[in-house]
């Protein structure tokens, strides 16, 4: 068992070398640099746009750029520096992961608290009418996409306000500039926790109607398939309670390739929730990275990107342990 | 201790300010309110010596001074940090007289010493501010020395026209001096700075900063500054910035009254405020058309071209006329800009009234007249697919670019490459990523050649047209249309362009007004005449505002240049 963890641990080095030299370079593929919105600006003279390149090393050769930022990354932790913002690459994208974070956990435990139990619903209702009204929902929210969902839910956000004539939804944002005429700051944390719920209302209800249907349909499958087995026949054979059946037997074996997968949403947490958070004026990690795929930013998307191959080595890892951990038939030795 | 002495003399004397800016609005108003504006990003920083964008800049000058600005009313120069200034040598020394008892928020005065520690750091290469031009002129410095504690001199290399527009930040060197000397400026004043740290002495001050979210000032109670009435300003108690990088959703938090001021950038947009207007959703107004932006949109051939046939014949003005005669500009504002925008025919913004004409030679969209243009070049008749070739048979082709994801721009450049091919043009228009186009347009290979043929493209305008002299000199480094390699003239030059040369290096170091609009009437005059660049349309600015807001422009005043309001200062909200 060990000795396999430490085995994950040596083929994560190749992956993650392999990973950055490939993002280094598709970076350096595309045209122009950090510096190169500056140089349609009438009043910027030729010598200070070269300055600035030197400023930042970007005059030197690629393969040297790359080692010198692999070297801070692996022996000082170091992720290098944004050249957007002139400073560590770590504090510019500090707070969007942690923003982020709240959509995607909240949105993740709205999922899974509300896909399992359709799924488990439409499997045993196979074919009813409720079965083929959420299906239909569930695809419905797979298919608009969520950056339209977002701008719909902004406008519907609208609406309801002007028809009760107070905000009872949040336009986009994350935080009220004031609580009950307090800043935002100054008000007590819990204060501040609720404050973000509520603006966290509407980007969750957009993530989680497109992220459901898929886990809806698994769940369905996978009940579908154990509810065919002999073994619930025998319970069923045996007088077992129908709800003991699904519930106990069969919902047990269905939800371990869920189980499996939790461990592949470790680097969602970092990877933000798309383009709903641009939409919804949500200061996460989505608008960070297109700002620094705008401006080539060099360091701070070769951050985001080690950071986020790293934590998905981890979540393998952990996946795989805990399907061995789950489902007894697997080890690893 | 210097500034210790007359601190504690000025507290003798009983003075906060000693001679305070009059800041004079548009009608009185009140103390107190929040103005709330969303901004497409966060900015980079505050720290004044390494900001390089507007969304930096924007808040930077909430709270730091500059020795003087455009007056509102009348885009004169006028004194801010500056109470006056007195010409000698003929206009190469100017001496700025500083507002005496003028304070940073944290007490200290602000007097020569910051003004001459904040030109010395701009001006270092070192440091690379981005104000560093406004400190070297042609190559030679301009020196900025201190005369006593509220007098400082500067002298010019030349005679320079805008050299009483002196808008760089300045900054307290009690915190940033030391850091200077150091080498480590640019470390001060950053996003992690906390900002009650951060020293102002301007109307606003921080007060927080939400990363991803807003940035929110408060009124300085220091600021040099009062209304005509002897009131103290900012009227403001907030200033807040919110961050929405979203267009749409930006729009849709003016609708929901979420923030105070708009400028609606197209006629979806405005049609979408007037409707919630009218449906009584929104207390405000918005004014299509008020005026134009200042921005310049244009087609430029490449003169260096590869391929000699193509650079001689882009070096043709008779071609050029040609293709002016293709670009039309009625259908490009009609459904580019639906409907919402003026025709530009020469380099100067038409909203900067004291240097722009309208009597220029304009090449109007002439299908016809573009044809016996053509004609004239050679190109006669037209080959099976409808295309012109001359007499080998050569058909009259080029490549037509402009940056990907500028849908406006994308439009204009259809309907102008669409236009050229009925009259028998081939232009294959592509667009392209905006820095492949930069490249393109800058960086031409050893030799001198360039790899485009045309190319549509806009640049930032600005009131003062001697600041663009970095695309009309001919060792400008945006000289776009025939551009010289490592800051040299182009190799071969036409003669308009050594006399638009002239007239740039002219127009700088002319101090007379009249005289100086002379130089530039007739430079727009040779520009229209030559296209060099051959002019688009003009988006128009379309403000809108929430009715909350009080000190704003009434419609016939309002102007893209200025903006809403004449001051910051003396803008005030109504509830």
């Amino acid at each position: 068992m060990w000795n396999y963890i430490a085995r994950r641990f040596l083929q994560l080095i190749p992956t993650f070398v392999g990973a950055t030299i490939l993002a280094f370079v598709i970076i350096q593929i595309a045209p122009g640099d950090a510096i190169t919105r500056f140089e349609l600006d009438p009043t910027v003279e030729r010598e200070q746009i070269e300055r600035l390149r030197q400023q930042f090393g970007l005059d030197q050769p690629v393969p040297v750029q790359y080692a010198k930022w692999l070297s801070g990354v692996l022996f000082h932790g170091y992720l290098g520096i944004s050249l957007d913002y002139r400073s560590d690459v770590w504090s510019v994208i500090r707070q969007p992961i942690l923003n982020s974070m709240v959509l995607v956990v909240l949105s993740t435990l709205l999922i899974f608290a509300v896909a399992i139990p359709i799924g488990v619903y439409s499997a045993v209702r196979k074919y009813s009418l409720g079965d083929r009204t959420l299906t239909f929902l569930a695809f419905f929210g797979l298919a608009v996409p969520n950056f339209f969902f977002g701008l719909i839910m902004l406008y519907f956000a609208i609406w309801v306000n002007d028809n009760v004539g107070r905000p009872i939804l949040p336009i986009g944002g994350m935080t009220s500039q004031e609580i009950g005429g307090v800043p935002y700051l100054e008000a007590p944390w819990w204060q501040r926790t609720l404050d973000v719920l509520w603006h966290s209302i509407l980007p969750v209800i957009v993530l989680s109607t497109s992220g459901m249907a898929g886990l809806v349909r698994i769940m369905r499958g996978q009940m579908l398939e154990v509810l065919s087995q002999d073994f619930v026949r025998t319970a069923r054979a045996k007088g077992v309670a129908e709800r003991m059946v699904i519930y106990k037997h069969a919902l047990r074996n269905a939800v371990i390739p869920i189980v499996a997968g939790i461990g592949g949403l470790l680097p969602g947490l970092i990877a933000g929730a798309g383009l709903v958070e641009v939409v919804m004026a949500w200061p996460g990690i989505t608008p960070a990275f297109l700002q620094a795929v705008s401006a080539i930013d060099i360091y701070v998307i070769m951050g985001l990107i080690t950071i986020s191959t790293f934590l998905l080595i981890i979540g393998n890892l952990i996946s795989d342990l805990l399907l061995a951990w789950v489902d007894p038939r697997i080890r690893y030795n | 201790m210097k500034k210790i002495l007359a601190l504690s003399m000025l507290a003798l004397a009983g003075l906060a300010v000693a001679q305070p800016k009059v800041f004079k609005g548009v009608e009185a108003g009140k103390a107190g309110g929040n103005y709330r504006i969303s901004a497409i990003s966060d900015p980079r920083t505050f720290n004044p010596f390494v900001a390089r964008e507007t969304s930096s800049t924007n808040v930077i000058a909430l709270f730091l001074p500059t020795l003087t600005g455009y007056d509102p009313y009348g885009l004169k120069p006028e004194g801010l940090l500056a109470q006056s200034w007195e010409l000698r040598n003929n206009g190469l020394s100017v001496i700025f007289k500083l507002r005496q008892g003028a304070k940073w928020s944290d007490g200290q005065t602000i007097d020569a010493d910051d003004v001459i520690f904040s030109a010395t750091a701009h001006a270092d290469p070192k440091v690379n501010s981005n104000s560093r031009s406004s400190f070297v002129i042609d190559g030679q410095p301009v020196k900025w020395t201190k005369v006593d504690q509220y007098t400082v001199r500067a002298d010019f290399p030349k005679p320079y026209a805008p050299a009483l527009i002196q808008g760089w930040y300045i900054a307290p060197e009690h915190i940033f001096g030391e850091a200077y000397k150091a080498g480590k400026i640019a470390e001060l004043w950053t996003l992690e700075t906390p900002v009650n740290r951060i020293v102002s002495g301007g109307p606003f001050m921080l007060e927080s900063y939400a990363k991803g979210e807003r940035v929110v000032l408060k009124r300085n109670p220091n600021y040099w500054g009062v209304d005509d009435k002897n009131n103290a300003v900012a009227y403001l108690e907030r200033y807040t910035f919110i961050t929405v990088p979203d267009l749409n959703a930006s729009l849709a938090k003016f609708l929901a009254g979420e923030t105070d001021a708009y400028n609606a950038s197209n006629a979806d947009q405005v049609a979408q405020i007037l409707e919630r207007v009218r449906s009584g959703g929104l207390k405000g107004e918005v004014f299509p058309n008020a005026d134009v932006t200042t921005g310049t949109e244009f087609i430029v051939f490449n003169w260096n071209n590869k391929d000699p046939n193509k650079a001689k014949l882009f070096r043709s003005v008779k071609f050029r006329r040609a293709m002016a005669h293709l670009v039309d500009k009625k259908s490009m504002i009609e459904v580019a800009l639906g409907g919402l925008g003026q025709p530009m025919w020469s380099p100067i913004s038409i909203p900067v009234k004291q240097f722009f004409t309208d009597d220029v030679i304009k090449y109007e969209f002439s299908p016809q007249k573009a044809a016996a243009l053509l004609a004239e070049l050679g190109f006669r008749k037209k080959n099976a697919q409808g295309f012109l070739v001359d007499a080998s048979g050569k058909v009259l082709e080029f490549n037509f670019v402009t940056n990907q994801g500028n849908n406006t721009r994308e439009k204009i450049a259809q309907i102008f490459a669409e236009d050229a091919k009925k009259a028998g043009v081939k232009v294959n228009y592509r667009p392209v990523d905006f820095n492949e186009l930069v490249r393109q347009l800058t960086q031409p290979a050893a030799d001198g050649t360039r790899d485009f043929d045309a190319i549509l493209i806009g640049l930032t305008g600005s009131i003062e047209p001697a600041f663009s002299r970095n695309t009309w000199q001919l060792n400008g480094s945006l000289h776009a249309w025939n551009l010289g390699v490592g800051g040299q003239a182009p190799k071969q030059v036409e003669s308009f362009e050594v006399l638009i040369d002239k007239l740039m290096t002219q127009g700088a170091t002319t101090l007379d007004p009249a005289k100086r609009r002379e130089i530039y009437v007739q430079f727009q005059k040779v520009v229209a005449e030559n296209l060099p660049f051959i002019y688009t349309v003009a988006p128009a600015y379309n403000p809108a505002r929430n009715a909350r807001l009080g000190g704003l422009f009434p419609k016939a005043q309002l102007n893209s240049i200025v903006g809403q309001f004449p001051y910051i200062e003396t803008v005030f909200t109504k509830e």
